[in-house]
C-alpha cells in the first residue's frame, strides 16, 4: 500500500489551526498536565540505537536447571527475558520464574548498598571499600586463631568459574564451602550408585519414550529441569501420525504434572517402590521382557495382590501399567516429588531403576552421559553437621550466598537458633530474606542480569552469564567482592593479582578450561560463546550396567511421625520454587494452575475429607504436626487422596520484601527432622497431621470460580480412537449477514493445541512482561480485577477414569475476531477492526463505557479501574513500545502488535513481506510445550495456517460466528487399553 | 370530571397559585435534607472521578451495575409523564387533566437524572462529549452502529421534546400566575416565562393546534426512547440480553414504573396541598387500571423469557435464566417477581384501586420491583456470560449507593422547586372539564 499523498489538510489551513491551537494552548497551558521532556541523546552511547533493542545471551539462575536466556535491552535497561533458542536445555522456551527474573532485578525491596550492623545493633549503609575491609579484618582475625574450618561459605550449587573461585578462596583462608540445594535429589543419586554404580543424576529422554510412568516426579514444575522436560513431554505426548505417547503419573496428590497425565494413579504415600517392584514382577514373571530374570528372586516378593493391598492401587491398574510399560517401547519410569521425599526414598528410586532395567530402558531413555551438576551439591548430612557446629560455636564466620536456609530448612533442624550463635554472619543476598536478617554484614550481590559468570548444569553445557545492564543499585558481584576482600588480606594480596575483576577471572578460567577447543583464537571463541549464551559440546555416551548384589535390596516401609489422620505433603512450587520466587509480584499474581489461587497459601483437601471435617472452600483450618502448626484456607481438590493433605512451599515469609512478607504459610516450618535412611537426604514427606476446623472463613482469592464448563464446549477433547478412525475435515466458515471481511496480505492468527498446553502459566507472565500489564495485588484480584490479558482456564471435567475427573487447560486471550462483538458497540471507535484482522484498541480514544467488555463473548477485556502503579524501580522494566494505560480505559491482548509492527518494519527494509516465524508474540515465544503457534493465516504455508486447518481444530463458541482468528486443537484423550 | 364538584374557575386559580406561596417550614424541612443528600451524591461522584471507577463495586465480568440500572430506572420513570400528557391527551382521556403537569415535571426531572448516569459510569467522564458527533480537527467521528450512541440521541431528543412540551403546556398558567403575583422579581420572572401570553382567541387557536402537534410529536417517543434503551442490551449477544422481546417489554415496564412513580409522588402532594378535589379517586382508578395492564405485560415477558430460554435448549441461555431464579442473586429475582407481578394483583378489585393508602403502598413496591428488574437484567446477565471461567459476582459499593441516593435526592430537589415555582396542576385544562361559570360569575375572559 502506498502512502496517501492527498487528503489531510492544506498548508494554509494547517497554519490557521496551528495559530488557534497554539493560542489556546498558551492560554490554557497553565492548568494542563505537567510537561514531560524528551531528552535526546546528543552523543549516543556506543551500540545503542534508540528504538532498537539489544539482545544479550545469558543463563538463568532461578533454579538449578540453568536454562539459556536472551535479555532484551532497550536504551540501557533490561525489559524482557526470552529463552535462548540455541541453548540445549530449554531451546528457546522459558518458564514463569525465568520471565520474572526482571522483577528480581528491579525489585523495590532490594538491598541498595552494603549494610553493616553497628555496635548498637542497627544496620547502617556503608561503602564497598569499608565493607570489604571489615570482612577482610574479620577473616584475618579468625585465621590468626589458626584453626581451619571456622569460616564457612554456604552457597547454592555453584559451578564453573565462580564455584572454582569460592573453593580456591576457602582453601586460601582455611574455610569450608558447602553447597546447599533445597532440592538436591540425594535419593536419586544414591539409588543410581546402588543400582548402576554411578553416583550421579542422569538426564532422561522423555521425548524418546512412548510410555512414561512417573512416580511423583513433577517434571513440569520443579523436578531437575522443568522447561527441558516440558518440551520433551510435549514432543512425546503430541498426536502425530496416528499415535501418541501415554503418560501415567503415580502420586498421592495430583500435581500440575499429574493432571497432565493420561491417567493419574492415586497411591498411598511411601508405597511407590512397592508398586514399581510389583509392576517389574509382572513384567518379569509373565515374560513381557527378556531382561531381569536375575531379579526374579527379589521381585517374587511382590505379587500383585499384596502390592495392590499395600499401595491402594487396583490390581487391574497395576496389570495394565505392566503391560503397557513393557509393550510400548521404549518406555521410561522416573521418580521424584512425593516418591523421593519419604524415609525410604532411595529404595523407592532403586525400585524405579529396577523397573527401567527390566524393561530395557537404561541407555535408551536414561542418559548417564548428561549427568546433572546438581549431583555435586553437598549432602544434607553436611548441613546437619554445619548446624551442629554452628550451635556449638564451631563457626566464626558464616557467609551466605544465594540460599535462604532459615526459610527453606524446617525449624526442627535448629538452623535458626544455630545461626544466631555464629559471631559474624555475612550475607551476599541482594534481598532482605530471613537468613540475611541474621547477618551482621550484608554485601548485596548483583543479580544475574547485572553480573558476569558462568553456569554448567551438566557436561556439554557451559552457560555464560553476562550483564545486560549496569547495576540498578550500589551492588557488587560477589566474585568481585571476593577478589576485593582478598586484596585486603595482607598475606593473600598477591593471590588474585592477575585478575583484578571477576570478569578477568572468568575469562582466564575459560581460557584455561577451553584452550583445546578455542585454540589460539580465544577472543573469537569467547565472543561466539557470548553470542550463543555459552559453549555447547557433545558428550560421549556412557554405558551402564546393573550392579551386582542388588538382589538383596529390601524395601522398608516409609516411616511417618505424628498421630494425625492425614499424610502431609509439602510440595515445591513451580512459581516460588523453594520460596525464592515469592518476592516477585508477577509470580504472586500468576494463578496457580490447579486452584487458580493467588498471593496466598492454601491446603488442598479431598472434597470428601472436607465435608467430613465440615469445611468448605475458604474456611480456615489448623494443620498440626508434631513440630508445630499452621493455619490456612481450605481448597477442596479432587486430585488429593482422602488421607492426604497438601500445602505448597514458598509462601509464609517473615521477611523478603513487601510482596512476600506475611503472606500465606510455610509448610516446611512444621516438618519434623527426618531423613531418607540410605541417602541422608531430607525427607519432606514424613509426617501425619491433624486438621482442626477454626470456624473462620474468608473469600478464597482465585481467578476462576467455576470448575466445570457447564456444557459450553469451551475446552473440547476427542478420543484417540476417534482420531485414529479419522476426523472429518472442518470448515470454520459460517454464513454471515454481511459479506466476509477481506484481508490483503496478513491476517494474524493462532493455533493453540490443547493437547500440549500444560497450564504452567509461562505465557501469562511473559505477557505481563511484554505488555506492561500491572499487577494489582490480592485485594483487587479478590474483586476479579486482575489485568492479565491471557489466562489459563482450568476445568475439572467429570470423567469415567479411575480418578473420576480429568483436567483441561485452555489459554484464553482476545480471539481477534473477524466479526468481533466488541467493535460495533463502541460509541467512539476506540476499538476497531484493522486491515490485518486485529481488533485494534486505541487507549487514548477510549472513554470507558465498557460496553465492549460486556459484549465480548470470551470476557477477555480488562479495565483500568484505578491508576495502577509500578513502584520505582519496577517501572524501569516497562516496554517502551507499549503504552502504559491510564485510569478509565479498556485494554486487552493486542497479539503483541508492537512486535508485528517491528517485524513489518524490518521486512519493509528488506522489501518483502514478513516471513513465517519472524514475528513471535510473547506468549507463543515463552511456551515451553509449543502449544501456542502464531502466524499469518493469509500465508497458506505458515505453521499457524496449517494447524488452523487441522481436523482437530475448533473455534471456541463457534456458534456465535465471531470468526475468531484463534483455532484451538482439541485435546486427545487416551481412551484405549 | 363528570361528577359533581365544588370547584369553580376562580377556585382553581386560587388553589393552584396558593401552592406557590412562600416556602413553608414543612417544605424547607424536605428541601434542606434533600440538598444534603445531593451534596453527598456529588461528593461520591467526585471521589470516584478522583480515585477511579474501581471504588464502585464492579467485578469482572460485570462491567455495568447500579449506575446503568439507575439510568434505565430513571428513563423508565420518565415515560409515563409523556404517556399521561401526550398519549392520553390524544385519546381524550380526561382523567389525565389533574395529574399530567406533575407527570410531565416528573418526566423532565427524571430525564435530567437519567442523563447523569451514562456520564457517571464512564471510565473517563471528563471526555463524555466524545460521544457527540461534533466536527473536530482530529477528524474523529462517532460510531453510529453503537446502541450507546443511539442512547445519546434518544435521551437528548427526549429531554428536548419533553421540556418543550412541559413548557408549552404551562404558558397560559404562567400567565395566570403573572397576573396574580405582586412582588417585582416574581412578576418579571413569570412575565418572561409567559412569553407575553394574553389569552386572546387568536392565541388560543394557535396554542391548541401547537399543543396537539407536540402531543402527536411526543407520542412516538414514548415507544422509541425506551426501545432504544432496551437495545443497549438486546443488541449485545449476551445470554439474557440478546432477545427480540426487549423493546415492548421495556416500554411496558417503563410505563408501569412511571405510573408507580406518579402515584408515589401525587399521593403526598394531594395530601399536603389538599388537592383532593383535583386529583380524584377516578384519576387513581384510571391509573391503577393501566398499572394492571402493564403489570400483566411485564409478567408475560418474564414468563416468555424463561420459556424461550428453555425451549432454545441453548445451554448459555437456559443456564442464565436458571441461574437468575436459583443462583446467588435469586433473592433479587424473586423480589422483582413479587413486586411487579404479585403485589399489583389486588388492583383487580375496585375497592383497592380507590384506596389511596393501598395504592401508595403498591406503588412503592412497584418502584422497588422495577429497579430490581433492571438490576437483574443487567447484573445477572453479565455475571454469567458464555465462558464459565470468567463468571463473577457483583457487589454494590457505598459509592454507588451514595450516588443512587443522590440521584433520588436530585430528582426530588427539582420536584420540590417545581411545586413551589410552577403550577403543578394545569389551571387552563382543569377549567376545560369544569362546568362553565354562569354569566354573572366574572373573572374569566
Amino acid at each position: 500500500m502506498s502512502q496517501d499523498k492527498k487528503g489531510g489538510i492544506k498548508r494554509r489551513d494547517f497554519l490557521k489551526i496551528i495559530g488557534v491551537a497554539g493560542g489556546t494552548a498558551a492560554v490554557t497551558g497553565g492548568c494542563s498536565e505537567p510537561v514531560e521532556q524528551l531528552i535526546p541523546y546528543v552523543i549516543p552511547p556506543e551500540g545503542i540505537i534508540p528504538g532498537v533493542p539489544n539482545w544479550y545471551a545469558s543463563t538463568c539462575r532461578e533454579c538449578p536447571a540453568g536454562c539459556g536466556i536472551l535479555v532484551k535491552n532497550r536504551e540501557g535497561r533490561a525489559i524482557k527475558i526470552e529463552g535462548n533458542p540455541n541453548h540445549p536445555v530449554n531451546k528457546g522456551a522459558s518458564c514463569a520464574q525465568g520471565q520474572a527474573i526482571l522483577q528480581g532485578l528491579y525489585n523495590p525491596d532490594r538491598t541498595r548498598s552494603p549494610l553493616l550492623t553497628n555496635d548498637l545493633g542497627r544496620r547502617q549503609p556503608t561503602g564497598w571499600e569499608n565493607a570489604q575491609k571489615v570482612l577482610a579484618a574479620k577473616i584475618d582475625e579468625v585465621r590468626k586463631k589458626g584453626q581451619n574450618g571456622r569460616i564457612v561459605f554456604l552457597s547454592d550449587n555453584v559451578t564453573g568459574a565462580f564455584g572454582a573461585l569460592i573453593d580456591d578462596w576457602m582453601e586460601a583462608i582455611g574455610g569450608v564451602h558447602i553447597s546447599y540445594e533445597t532440592y538436591a535429589y540425594e535419593p536419586l543419586k544414591e539409588a543410581n550408585k546402588r543400582t548402576f554404580g554411578i553416583d550421579k543424576i542422569p538426564t532422561y529422554n522423555i521425548d524418546k519414550a512412548k510410555y512414561l510412568l512417573s512416580f511423583g516426579a513433577d517434571f513440569m514444575e520443579t523436578w531437575l529441569s522443568p522447561t527441558l522436560y516440558t518440551k520433551q513431554f510435549s514432543e512425546m505426548h503430541s498426536f502425530r501420525d496416528g499415535s501418541m505417547g501415554k503418560f501415567v503419573q503415580v502420586e498421592p496428590r495430583a500435581s500440575m504434572t499429574g493432571v497432565n497425565a493420561d491417567e493419574w494413579v492415586s497411591i498411598i504415600p511411601g508405597t511407590e517402590g512397592i508398586l514399581a517392584l510389583g509392576i517389574a514382577n509382572i513384567i518379569v514373571s509373565e515374560g513381557f521382557s527378556q531382561k531381569g530374570a536375575e531379579l526374579s528372586s527379589v521381585l517374587r516378593d511382590y505379587p500383585i495382590d499384596k502390592v495392590s493391598e499395600a499401595t491402594g492401587v487396583p490390581t487391574d491398574t497395576i496389570r495394565q501399567i505392566a503391560q503397557d510399560f513393557s509393550s510400548m517401547q521404549p518406555s521410561l519410569a522416573i521418580g521424584g516429588g512425593t516418591a523421593m521425599t519419604g524415609t525410604n526414598a532411595t529404595e523407592t528410586q532403586v525400585a524405579v531403576n529396577i523397573l527401567n532395567y527390566v524393561s530395557g530402558n537404561i541407555g535408551e531413555t536414561i542418559d548417564f552421559a548428561h549427568t546433572l551438576s546438581i549431583s555435586d551439591a553437598s549432602p544434607f548430612s553436611e548441613m546437619l553437621s554445619l548446624i551442629d557446629s554452628m550451635a556449638n560455636g564451631g563457626v566464626d564466620i558464616l557467609m551466605i550466598y544465594n540460599v535462604n536456609p532459615v526459610f527453606t530448612l524446617p525449624k526442627s533442624t535448629g538452623f535458626e537458633d544455630a545461626i544466631s550463635k555464629v559471631p559474624f554472619v555475612v550475607s551476599f543476598s541482594s534481598f532482605m530474606d530471613e537468613t540475611t536478617e541474621k547477618a551482621k554484614l550484608i554485601m548485596p550481590d548483583n543479580t544475574t542480569l547485572e553480573s558476569w559468570g558462568d553456569f554448567i548444569p551438566g557436561p556439554g553445557i557451559h552457560g555464560l552469564i553476562q550483564p545486560s545492564m549496569t547495576p540498578v543499585f550500589n551492588t557488587k558481584s560477589t566474585g568481585d567482592v571476593i577478589l576485593g576482600v582478598t586484596a585486603n588480606i595482607e598475606d593473600l594480596k598477591e593471590r588474585y593479582k592477575e585478575t583484578a575483576t571477576f570478569y578477568d577471572y572468568l575469562r582466564e578460567s575459560w581460557k584455561t578450561a577451553y584452550s583445546s577447543v578455542a585454540g589460539l583464537g580465544f577472543d573469537s571463541f569467547w565472543n561466539k560463546a557470548l553470542e550463543n549464551g555459552g559453549y555447547y559440546s557433545d558428550v560421549p555416551p556412557v554405558q551402564v550396567s546393573l550392579s551386582a548384589g542388588l538382589s538383596g535390596a529390601a524395601l522398608p516401609e516409609a516411616a511417618f511421625s505424628g498421630d494425625g489422620d492425614y499424610f502431609f505433603v509439602a510440595y515445591p512450587s513451580y512459581k516460588y520454587y523453594d520460596g525464592r520466587g515469592a518476592n516477585k509480584p508477577w509470580l504472586q499474581e500468576l494463578p496457580d494452575a490447579l486452584s487458580t489461587g493467588v498471593w496466598d497459601s492454601w491446603v488442598e483437601i479431598h472434597p470428601d475429607t472436607a465435608s467430613n471435617l465440615g469445611v468448605k472452600l475458604g474456611d480456615y483450618v489448623v494443620i498440626e504436626s508434631p513440630r508445630g502448626s499452621i493455619e490456612t484456607q481450605v481448597y477442596p481438590y479432587p486430585g488429593t487422596r482422602p488421607d492426604t493433605v497438601a500445602v505448597m512451599i514458598g509462601q509464609g515469609h517473615t521477611s523478603y520484601g513487601r510482596y512476600a512478607k506475611d503472606r500465606g504459610v510455610n509448610p516446611v516450618s512444621i516438618l519434623p527432622l527426618a531423613t531418607d535412611k540410605l541417602s541422608g537426604g531430607f525427607a519432606w514427606l514424613s509426617s501425619k497431621v491433624k486438621l482442626t476446623k477454626t470456624g473462620k472463613h474468608a473469600q478464597f482469592v482465585q481467578t476462576q470460580y467455576t470448575t466445570h464448563q457447564h456444557d459450553r464446549g469451551i475446552a473440547q477433547e476427542v478420543t484417540l480412537t476417534e482420531m485414529q478412525k479419522g476426523l472429518p475435515p472442518v470448515d470454520h466458515e459460517l454464513p454471515g449477514f454481511y459479506p466476509p471481511k477481506e484481508y490483503a496480505r496478513y491476517r494474524w492468527g493462532m493455533a493453540i493445541d490443547l493437547q500440549k498446553c500444560t497450564g504452567c502459566g509461562a505465557c501469562v507472565t511473559a505477557c505481563y512482561a511484554e505488555n506492561n500489564i500491572p499487577f494489582v495485588g490480592k485485594e483487587l484480584v479478590a474483586k476479579r480485577r486482575d489485568m492479565a490479558w491471557i489466562k489459563i482456564e482450568r476445568y475439572f471435567e467429570k470423567s469415567d477414569n479411575k480418578a473420576g475427573f480429568e483436567t483441561r487447560f485452555l489459554p484464553m486471550m482476545c480471539q481477534q475476531c473477524g466479526n468481533a462483538p466488541c467493535e460495533p458497540v463502541c460509541p467512539v471507535y476506540a476499538t476497531y477492526h484493522n486491515p490485518e484482522g486485529l481488533n485494534g484498541m486505541i487507549y487514548n480514544r477510549c472513554v470507558g463505557t465498557r460496553y465492549c467488555s460486556n459484549n465480548c463473548s470470551y470476557s477477555v477485556r480488562k479495565f483500568n479501574w484505578f491508576q495502577y502503579k509500578f513502584p520505582e524501580p519496577l517501572n524501569w522494566q516497562l516496554n517502551p513500545d507499549v503504552t502504559v494505560r491510564s485510569m478509565g480505559v479498556m485494554e486487552k491482548c493486542t497479539f503483541c502488535v508492537q512486535r508485528i509492527n517491528f517485524a513489518k518494519d524490518q521486512a519493509k527494509d528488506k522489501g518483502r513481506d514478513v516471513l513465517d516465524g519472524e514475528v513471535q508474540v510473547a506468549c507463543a515465544q515463552a511456551c515451553g510445550s509449543d502449544a501456542i503457534v502464531f502466524g499469518n493465516l493469509k500465508d497458506p504455508e505458515s505453521k499457524a495456517s496449517k494447524l488452523s486447518k487441522d481436523n482437530r481444530g475448533y473455534k471456541v463458541l463457534h456458534s456465535l460466528n465471531t470468526q475468531s482468528s484463534i483455532t484451538y486443537l482439541k485435546k486427545v484423550k487416551w481412551d484405549k487399553a | 370530571m363528570s361528577e359533581q364538584t365544588s370547584l369553580t374557575y376562580a377556585r382553581v386559580n386560587e388553589d393552584v397559585i396558593r401552592m406557590l406561596d412562600k416556602p413553608t417550614v414543612k417544605w424547607l424541612a424536605l428541601f434542606v435534607p434533600t440538598l444534603g443528600v445531593v451534596g453527598f451524591g456529588l461528593f461520591c461522584f467526585l471521589y470516584q472521578v478522583y480515585t477511579g471507577l474501581g471504588v464502585a463495586g464492579y467485578r469482572h465480568p460485570v462491567f455495568w451495575g447500579v449506575y446503568i440500572t439507575d439510568f434505565v430506572f430513571w428513563v423508565g420513570i420518565a415515560h409515563s409523564g409523556t404517556l399521561i400528557s401526550a398519549v392520553l391527551f390524544l385519546f381524550r382521556a380526561n382523567f389525565r387533566m389533574s395529574i399530567y403537569r406533575i407527570a410531565e415535571g416528573m418526566t423532565v426531572f427524571a430525564v435530567l437524572t437519567a442523563g447523569l448516569f451514562p456520564i457517571i459510569h464512564l471510565g473517563r467522564p471528563w471526555f463524555f462529549y466524545w460521544l457527540f458527533p461534533y466536527p473536530n480537527q482530529r477528524e474523529l467521528w462517532v460510531n453510529f452502529k453503537s446502541p450507546l450512541l443511539w442512547d445519546v440521541f434518544a435521551v437528548s431528543t427526549y429531554l428536548t421534546v419533553s421540556s418543550v412540551f412541559f413548557f408549552v403546556g404551562m404558558i397560559p398558567d404562567i400567565a395566570a400566575i403573572r397576573d396574580k403575583v405582586t412582588e417585582k422579581p416574581r412578576k418579571i420572572l413569570y412575565s418572561i416565562l409567559s412569553l407575553g401570553w394574553k389569552g386572546s382567541n387568536w392565541e388560543w387557536l394557535h396554542y391548541t393546534r401547537a399543543y396537539l402537534f407536540f402531543a402527536a410529536f411526543a407520542t412516538p417517543l414514548v415507544l422509541s426512547v425506551h426501545s432504544v434503551v432496551s437495545w443497549d442490551f438486546a443488541m449485545a449477544n449476551l445470554p439474557g440480553w440478546h432477545t427480540t422481546i426487549f423493546a415492548p417489554y421495556f416500554v411496558a415496564g417503563a410505563i408501569f414504573s412511571g405510573l408507580g412513580m406518579v402515584i408515589t409522588l401525587t399521593v403526598p402532594i394531594r395530601k399536603i396541598f389538599s388537592l383532593e378535589d383535583y386529583i380524584t379517586l377516578d384519576n387513581y382508578d384510571g391509573m391503577a387500571k393501566l398499572i394492571i395492564v402493564t403489570s400483566l405485560i411485564v409478567g408475560y415477558a418474564y414468563g416468555v423469557e424463561f420459556f424461550m430460554a428453555w425451549y432454545s435448549s441453548n445451554p448459555a441461555e437456559w443456564g442464565q435464566f436458571y441461574y437468575r431464579a436459583t443462583g446467588e442473586y435469586a433473592l433479587f429475582y424473586w423480589i422483582m417477581i413479587v413486586c411487579n407481578v404479585v403485589i399489583p394483583l389486588p388492583l383487580w378489585f375496585k375497592s383497592v384501586r380507590r384506596n389511596i393508602k393501598a395504592l401508595f403502598i403498591i406503588s412503592i413496591f412497584i418502584n422497588i420491583g422495577m429497579w430490581f428488574e433492571r438490576f437483574n437484567i443487567i447484573v445477572i446477565s453479565l455475571s454469567r456470560g458464555f465462558d464459565p471461567a470468567s463468571w463473577g459476582i457483583y457487589k454494590v459499593s457505598w459509592v454507588e449507593i451514595g450516588i443512587t441516593l443522590g440521584s433520588f435526592a436530585w430528582f426530588f430537589m427539582f420536584f420540590l422547586i417545581f411545586i413551589k415555582t410552577l403550577p403543578a396542576i394545569s389551571i387552563a385544562e382543569m377549567k376545560e372539564i369544569l362546568p362553565v361559570p354562569k354569566k354573572e360569575a366574572k373573572g374569566h375572559e
